[in-house]
């Protein structure tokens, strides 16, 4: 917390905007800062020139320990003419030339915190390109290949435009979560204009320069990669000195990182988001949502998500939800992940990967709202499931006991109710029944 | 080894070594203790049921005190008297107005309540209206297909029942002071014999209106097709006070 408060106060200068048990957050910062530590993928949207990069940059900075010099230099910039040699690596020509083939490696490639600015400028085949690198880790070019052991990805993107291409549905369910970042509003935004850059701050040209020699040398990249973790505490150590606030080590991140993922769910965590889950999957006529197929007339669960959306959830999006909403249970320093995390992850992670009926959009167009069009729908369905969720918590959870109870070979029956993960109980509970007990 | 296992059991076994290994997708929900509970929706299902069974009951011992052979004259009387049997039984009910609206519907459908005869139905309503916690009764109609007779019967000061729809003859009959709004057609003596309150018509009204009425004011939106011997009292068409006025009685057609 004391980084997210480092970059609230000093570098980053917008409004809270998310409200967790009481304490209210930039949501930008907020999920920036988790997508650091979790080793995600964030999708930064928002108006030119309101900080989508910036607020990326100084994360990565802060959390990776990286002179923002080092993090400039590896950025992809999203233009239709980038190259697979600009952004993961180029042969190395002079050995080229005596018959040898090497692959000089981009900074991009190599260091773990990636940022790439204006995605949706990029053709879809670049962003698939990163996006399948981030996704695994390997890079590889010619016969080489590198694996990064450590990775996070932020990339930025503007509101569509003549210059834009479309992210295509496959590659943006592969983002973790989609932030906005916000008009700070006129008074902050003067101070912006009226203050000093404050990027000097996180800057050392000598240690930058010592980064650059140790990315762009011949050494295998598993040797660099222990010389650029002594580089980068020995800026850490300086920014601590100077400013106050520690940036992280990699043990820190370990550390945090193993401590995040022992955190526990609540029984209400895990049934109100198996509830979403089955809202956003669950077709009664088809089996499951498909994108090509459209719901029957008069269907018995029209006033669920189900009808109002055209695509499947992902199997990315439980695993999404689940390691935001261990994150901000880690950073509020509460004990088990509960139902305020996962509303309060959820919106987020949902926004950019469900594709509305054109019905609905229009419908909730013109709302009024202070959140992009995406992530005021994710939030409004996210308030309503969790309506009915109160409604019904205690005998959903009594058929979520009684599924594990029959699952263990006891023989009942699986409860009834009006929601679609009855059915989804019911279908997983009867192919583990034995036949003769199958009605 | 025939005899040995039923094959109940060796399918059972069988299944248990299917299992073995699969991961139990609730698990998390192995330690939860599950009681039998029902839905709060189940509750008030339930509790609907049980008033709506209690107004039915009343209705029938209506019916078999004042139309035991299923015909029901409209005098003053039988008025009088039926209603004071529907007041008897409708006091031992503890219901609310949407009650109210379910039974209104409920009389149309025979598998529910037998026998509708509009007058006792109507006068049971009015009762149910008159006893009802509610200060103000909004009664949806408009889907139902007959009108209701006698509705509004002797609505108290204080009261205000609204309708929404069309209502029956009779409708308002010896009102004492309740404000009784119709938002659709009434038929033909309405407001007959009223002694004080309010009745609003938004559309059109029948003959005979206000017939003997002793005070109070009716309020037409629409017609009025024929005025009835008024003794006192005021009768508003579009606005129009109609009644004390140029006179048009009795059902003078206009």
């Amino acid at each position: 917390m004391e980084i997210y408060q480092f970059i609230n106060d000093h570098l980053y200068y917008n409004r809270p905007d998310l409200e967790i048990n009481g304490e209210r957050f930039n949501s930008t910062i907020l999920f920036s800062l988790i997508t650091g530590l979790k080793k995600g993928k964030e999708l930064i949207i928002g108006e030119p020139g309101l900080g989508k990069t910036t607020s990326a940059e100084f994360v990565c900075s802060l959390v990776y320990q990286f002179p923002l010099g080092i993090i400039w230099g590896s950025e992809v910039s999203g233009h239709p003419e980038q190259t697979e040699e600009k952004i993961v690596g180029r042969p190395d020509l002079g050995k080229l030339n005596r018959g040898e083939e090497d692959v000089v490696w981009t900074n991009f490639s190599q260091i773990p915190a990636k940022i790439v600015d204006e995605i949706n400028r990029l053709p879809e085949t670049k962003q698939s390109m990163i996006l399948d690198g981030v996704d695994r880790g390997n890079w590889e070019y010619l016969n080489e290949m590198i694996i990064n052991e450590e990775y996070c990805l932020f990339a930025t993107a503007n509101y569509q435009d003549g210059g834009t291409n479309t992210i295509i549905a496959p590659l943006v369910d592969r983002f973790d979560v989609m932030v906005e970042s916000r008009y700070p509003g006129a008074n902050l935004s003067f101070l912006i204009g009226k203050s000093n850059r404050k990027d000097h701050i996180l800057r050392h040209p000598k240690y930058e320069r010592e980064l650059h020699r140790i990315l762009n040398s011949k050494a295998p990249y598993e040797k660099k990669i222990p010389l650029v973790e002594e580089v980068c505490n020995a800026f850490g150590a300086y920014v601590h000195e100077t400013v106050g606030v520690r940036p992280l080590q990699g043990r820190d991140r370990q550390q945090i990182r193993q401590e995040m993922d022992d955190i526990d769910l609540e029984q209400d965590a895990s049934a109100f988001t198996r509830m979403l889950l089955a809202e956003l999957s669950f077709c009664d006529r088809y089996g499951q949502k498909r994108s090509l197929e459209t719901c029957e007339e008069g269907c018995h669960y029209t006033g669920y998500l189900c009808h109002e959306i055209k695509n499947c959830a992902s199997n990315r999006l439980p695993i999404s939800i689940k390691e935001y909403a261990q994150a901000l249970c880690w950073l509020l320093e509460d004990s088990e992940v509960g139902m305020e995390h996962m509303k309060s992850a959820l919106p987020y992670t949902l926004a950019h990967r469900i594709q509305w009926k054109d019905e609905i959009l229009s419908q909730k167009e013109r709302s009024k709202r202070d959140d992009p069009y995406p992530i005021f729908l994710a939030k409004e369905a996210v308030k309503t499931v969790s309506q009915r969720y109160r409604e019904q918590s205690e005998h959903l959870k009594d058929a979520l006991a009684v599924g594990s109870k029959i699952f263990q070979g006891e023989s009942l029956e699986p409860l009834d109710g009006d929601h679609p993960l009855y059915t989804e109980i019911k279908k997983d509970v009867e192919t583990k029944r034995p036949k003769f007990l199958k009605r | 080894m025939k005899g040995t296992f039923s094959p109940k059991k060796r399918l059972a076994e069988t299944h248990e070594k299917e299992t073995q290994g699969v991961r139990n997708p609730f698990e998390e929900f192995q330690a939860f203790t599950f009681q039998e509970t029902t839905l709060p929706l189940d509750q008030i299902i339930e509790s609907t049921e049980l008033v709506m069974d209690q107004i039915r009951r009343g209705y029938e011992k209506l019916l078999e005190e004042e139309a035991k052979e299923l015909v029901w004259m409209v005098q003053y009387n039988t008025i009088i008297k039926a209603y004071e049997v529907a007041e008897k039984h409708v006091r031992e009910i503890d219901y609310s107005a949407e009650d109210i609206e379910d039974f209104c519907f409920a009389l149309e459908n025979t598998q529910k309540i037998p026998y509708f005869i509009p007058g006792p139905a109507g006068l049971y309503i009015s009762a149910l209206c008159n006893y009802a916690k509610e200060q103000e009764i909004l009664l949806k109609l408009s889907e139902l297909k007959t009108e209701i007779n006698l509705i509004g019967f002797r609505l108290p000061k204080g009261k205000r029942l609204v309708i929404e729809g069309d209502a029956g003859d009779f409708t308002g009959i010896g009102l004492e002071g309740g404000e009784l709004v119709v938002e659709g057609n009434t038929k033909n003596w309405t407001g007959a014999g009223m002694r004080g309150g309010k009745i609003l018509v938004k559309k059109n009204i029948g003959l005979h209106t206000g017939e003997w009425m002793m005070g109070g004011e009716i309020y037409v939106g629409g017609r009025i097709r024929g005025l009835g011997n008024i003794v006192e009292g005021k009768v508003f068409e579009r606005d129009k006070l109609v009644y004390p006025g140029k006179a048009r009685h009795p059902n003078l057609y206009y």
